[in-house]
């Protein structure tokens, strides 16, 4: 009949929640509140265009709270999610965090909004003190800026400026191998676009001084019809196209710049085609185009990080995508955190988290680290190759050097006076 | 602001092809969306806020269609069908019941509707984004008029829809059919006095509507992403379109549509950060020395 | 007659204000003070907006021109000043005034649904130019950093109950003016112009003035319901200038009704109650919403508290009670809004 699987979904977490509860709460000589479920709040988006951000980035963190339940949770206690639809706005986002901490008794908060939301809850964690892990905000000033750090808030998202990097350093070396002097962006009108593209050709110009800029599209983001931008990019001819449009909007645009043709007429580098629902969205992939990878089951190209896909994609029936690495990376982070403090107290757990490494298939070498100095994800995989048009759509990825990233970004951080 | 890009394109005859014909498309899809909002108002003096929802649908049903039975023409006349039907229900069911009531009544009718059908695309097709992909008919490379690009489907949209303002615009002036409604939307106490059912007329502008709006979003959607909550950003254009071609004017809505068309095209050259509050500030300037629009009846 | 009035609604006023600031003490929940902090944002909004719709005949469909703008000049003076909060408060009352008085001086000559349209283009270019002044406004992230919270007059609005008592005020206090403009003899005269502009202007009032006036005071309003929220949320967003905001306090007067003064009050309460808890029951929030208003619109086909308030004057007239128009120019169909 019609997909009802998050509705199904939703019915299990509240049936298991119940059973394990009546199980628990059965034995008469256990104290209540020793096994009060865990509850973390995650305020995300679960209508309208950006509807997908929701349904990921819960499902990679049920796949890593499943896991700790069924290790024991924290000393008998399980943790239990209630995600909540902020449909997008940030004043819901900041409604449904007070609520879920005031009113349903979270102790923790998963971000799983979007950038704006992200900053909007990012007040009410400052308010309330509750631990609050941003999920999926890649907005770099959020943990970069030391007038919003706050100690009890942490990032497990990928970020704008780390990406703009490693974009550059592989760009760069294209451009001078292939002889592209003569670029073109064109990005989606908003924070994470501008901040992204700007970046971008900063690092590019860093990696490769020979480059120039001849032209900008700034189509409006979810705007359906990229005719104008097409046509304007068409006029100017560059030999090297930047794009960061993600999610329909790239779909979109590939679609459409088929019929142009553009693909055969430069070389395109994009951000965010390399992620499953680009890739298994789009009707005829072309192939050459140059992305950084958002999620590839074969980057790394290791056991641990296939096996993750497998689980997810059976467990439910859809590919991950960055989202849903993010979000997993996140809840385990906050898991081990518990696990090592012992409690759900939010100066103990924010101890515990900051400066914390753990395994993780995500990792460049097989481990990621919650920086303590900014309180953000670090060493995480990222790598550039070309895209082919089938299974696994991008075969060879150069990973980036983390080193080059710490440097260019301690240099960045001291330009924008945060250091 | 980006003025000198303007100058250098206005005066390259490769540019003005290319921007023009790309305004064209944008104008055109856009027409067929406008123009039932237009009749709409003009014959039931009703806002239709929900006619971006048919536009969405029409797209949903093109992409299901053309999945199973891989014509597209097929697709698209079901879809425009399927909508048609739909608009007929909205009318009969829904809308009509608040034929006299205030506007914002009205508005907030249309609300319900839409939230109910966004949640509804979602549950059935999935919170994903779909792509139609081009149907194997138009994947041809682009032709190249005067240096400028112009694009296989594209030329089709603008002749199919241009043939199709025709045929709307005769219906309307030459048919009976076209009489009739054109009595209704001057004195709907007369025409009905005169016999004329007025109910069936409200139906049949609302099909009508349906029809225009679900053959926008199935013609659309090999080259925009189907996802729910899509007809947003096209009832906002196609009301602006209304307010300046003039309400209840079909003539307007495709003069109206085509301005719009080229000012966003001709305008992310000069303007690339402000095109949205270009079409806003062109409306508004139309509101304030011609309230009834470019063809709209005074009064 | 009109001082009893306004000495009644003053008391009317100060005991509602005594309840509010007892609730939490009697019941300690920050979900719902929470609660109430938003609908002191959209109760002074939803209001500010029936002036115009309910009082004075204008139906506009941006609004939350004033709402957007409040909210970020609130924050804007907060942060970038360091002004007090009262001064940021004046500040974005007087600026709403000078906008709402350029905006209305183009807008009150168009009729129906031009003016609509006419306000929603202002409203939206106010949102185009949001998003694209990025180093003032910081863009589509909105007012990042948090809006700073002085103390002031022994107020410190850091506290949750200052915050709470500071929005319970200002509801309370813009609704007290809100209702005393409207009972005024302006608000009578606005009442005539939007039944008989054609009687009004022979009888030599300024139309276009008292429509112009109307708008001002309506932006006025408006702006501090934005304030209220940019001090909930520690911030701004260009949610708040776009026209989906102005749709929601139509909404609200719908809901609840646009004859009675306390109507778009109830609507409010009616469209956050429903938005809260039908985001807390389910994820098919459009499909449940959507259902509940359709039910509304088509079933009632007027606000809650019109369709309760008709109700009563039905019963009242049935058992033969005499009703005698109880103001001035009032017309038959418009028998509560005298009272």
């Amino acid at each position: 009949m019609s997909k009802r699987r998050n509705n199904r979904r939703s019915r299990r977490e509240v049936l298991s929640g119940a059973v394990a509860a009546a199980a628990v709460g059965s034995f008469p000589f256990v104290s209540r509140a020793q096994n009060k479920p865990i509850k973390i709040g995650m305020p995300t988006i679960q209508s309208g265009r950006a509807a997908m951000v929701g349904s990921s980035s819960r499902n990679g963190c049920l796949l890593e709270i499943e896991k700790f339940n069924a290790a024991g949770g924290l000393g008998g206690r399980m943790v239990e999610l209630v995600a909540r639809d902020t449909k997008g706005k940030p004043e819901e986002a900041a409604r449904l965090s007070r609520e879920l901490v005031n009113s349903d008794g979270c102790e923790i908060l998963f971000d799983s909004e979007s950038s704006a939301g992200a900053f909007a809850i990012h007040e009410v964690a400052k308010d309330l003190g509750v631990v609050v892990m941003h999920m999926n905000s890649e907005t770099s000033a959020l943990t970069a800026d030391p007038k919003l750090r706050i100690p009890n808030a942490f990032r497990a998202a990928r970020q704008g400026i780390h990406d703009s990097i490693a974009a550059g350093s592989y760009a760069g070396k294209i451009a001078k191998a292939k002889g592209l002097k003569k670029w073109l962006s064109c990005s989606p009108d908003y924070a994470y676009g501008r901040d992204s593209t700007q970046l971008f050709l900063e690092y590019l110009k860093h990696f490769q001084p020979d480059v120039e800029v001849v032209g900008e599209a700034w189509p409006k983001l979810y705007q359906p019809d990229y005719t104008d931008a097409l046509t304007k990019i068409l006029q100017i001819k560059p030999q090297a196209m930047y794009s960061c449009l993600w999610g329909g909007d790239l779909t979109a645009f590939i679609d459409q710049s088929a019929i142009y043709n553009l693909f055969a007429q430069m070389e395109v580098f994009t951000i965010n085609v390399a992620d499953y629902t680009i890739l298994t969205a789009v009707k005829n992939l072309p192939k050459g185009i140059h992305s950084g990878n958002r999620y590839l089951s074969t980057f790394p190209n290791t056991e641990a990080n296939a096996k993750w896909a497998a689980e997810y994609r059976a467990k439910f029936n859809e590919f991950p995508i960055n989202w849903s690495w993010e979000n997993a990376t996140g809840a385990k982070f906050v898991l081990e955190g518990l696990k090592k403090a012992g409690s759900t107290e939010a100066k103990k757990l924010s101890d515990a988290i900051r400066g914390m490494t753990i395994e993780s298939p995500f990792g460049a070498d097989g481990t990621l680290t919650m920086r303590a100095e900014d309180q953000t994800l670090v060493n995480y995989a990222t790598g550039w190759g070309q895209t082919i048009p089938t299974e696994p759509f991008m075969p060879e990825v150069t990973p980036v050097d983390w080193q080059v990233i710490y440097e260019l970004e301690t240099a960045w951080k001291k330009k924008n006076n945060y250091i | 602001m980006d003025l000198p890009a303007l100058a250098n394109c206005v005066t390259s005859l490769s540019c003005i092809v290319t921007q023009s014909t790309s305004g064209l498309i944008i104008g055109m899809l856009l027409f067929l969306v406008a123009a039932g909002v237009s009749l709409i108002f003009g014959v039931l003096k009703i806002i239709n806020f929900a006619h971006g929802s048919f536009y969405m649908l029409g797209a949903y049903l093109v992409l299901t269609v053309y999945g199973l039975s891989d014509s597209f023409l097929l697709a698209v006349i079901t879809a425009a069908l399927g909508v048609a039907v739909f608009g007929l229900l909205f009318e009969r069911l829904i809308i009509s019941r608040v034929y006299g009531s205030q506007v914002l009544m009205q508005l907030l009718v249309c609300y319900g509707v839409i939230l109910i059908l966004d949640d509804l695309v979602k549950i059935i097709w999935g919170p994903e984004f779909k792509s139609l992909g081009m149907p194997a008919a138009f994947r041809k490379p682009p032709y190249l008029v005067g240096g400028g690009v112009v694009p296989v489907y594209y030329l089709f949209l603008i002749v199919l829809t241009l043939l199709i303002a025709l045929a709307l615009g005769l219906a309307i002036t030459r048919t009976r059919f076209g009489k009739i409604v054109r009595a209704v939307a001057i004195n709907p106490g007369m025409a009905s006095a005169l016999g004329i059912n007025t109910g069936y007329v409200y139906a049949g502008v609302f099909m009508l509507g349906g029809l225009l709006a679900g053959l926008a979003g199935a013609l659309a959607a090999p080259v925009r992403s189907i996802v729910s909550g899509m007809g947003l950003s096209v009832v906002v254009e196609s009301f602006i379109v209304t307010v300046i071609g003039g309400m209840g004017s079909v003539a307007g809505a495709l003069v109206g549509s085509l301005l719009i068309g080229l000012v966003r095209s001709f305008g992310t050259i000069g303007f690339p950060l402000f095109t949205e509050g270009l079409m806003f500030l062109l409306m508004a300037v139309v509101l304030v020395l011609k309230p009834s629009g470019l063809f709209g009846r005074e009064g | 007659m009109r001082t009893s009035s306004t000495l009644r609604d003053c008391l009317i006023a100060l005991v509602i204000f005594a309840l509010l600031a007892a609730l939490p003490i009697v019941w300690p929940s920050r979900g719902m003070s929470d609660f109430v902090i938003r609908l002191a944002a959209f109760g002074i909004f939803a209001t500010s907006l029936n002036l115009l719709v309910g009082y004075a005949g204008l139906e506009s469909f941006g609004h939350g021109l004033f709402f957007g703008l409040g909210a970020y000049s609130f924050g804007l003076a907060m942060q970038r000043l360091g002004t007090s909060i009262p001064a940021a408060l004046a500040l974005t009352v007087l600026l709403s005034v000078v906008v709402a008085g350029i905006v209305g001086a183009i807008c009150v000559r168009l009729k129906e649904i031009y003016f609509a349209f006419l306000t929603l283009a202002f409203q939206m270019l106010l949102h185009s130019l949001i998003i694209a002044w990025t180093p003032l406004t910081g863009g589509d992230q909105g007012l990042t950093g948090g809006v700073p919270r002085p103390p002031f007059l022994g107020i410190s609005l850091d506290q949750p109950y200052h915050l709470y008592l500071f929005s319970a005020g200002l509801l309370v206090a813009c609704l007290l003016l809100m209702r005393h403009i409207v009972q005024s003899p302006f608000g009578y005269t606005l009442r005539l112009i939007r039944d008989n502009p054609a009687r009004a202007t022979s009888l030599g009032i300024n139309v276009w003035g008292m429509r112009l006036a109307a708008f001002i005071i309506a932006g006025a309003f408006g702006s501090i319901g934005g304030v209220v929220m940019s001090l909930f949320v520690s911030g701004a967003f260009p949610d708040f200038a776009y026209w989906t905001i102005s749709g929601e306090a139509i909404f609200m007067i719908m809901l609840g009704g646009t004859t009675l003064f306390l109507g778009p009050v109830a609507g409010a309460v009616m469209l956050l109650m429903l938005n809260d808890v039908v985001t807390k029951l389910t994820e098919h929030y459009g499909l449940v919403l959507g259902l509940i208003i359709l039910l509304f619109a088509l079933g009632l086909r007027k606000g809650l508290a019109d369709y309760l308030a008709e109700l009563w004057q039905e019963r009242s007239a049935a058992r033969g009670a005499m009703q005698l128009p109880a103001a001035p120019f009032a017309e038959p169909s418009n028998k509560l809004s005298g009272e």
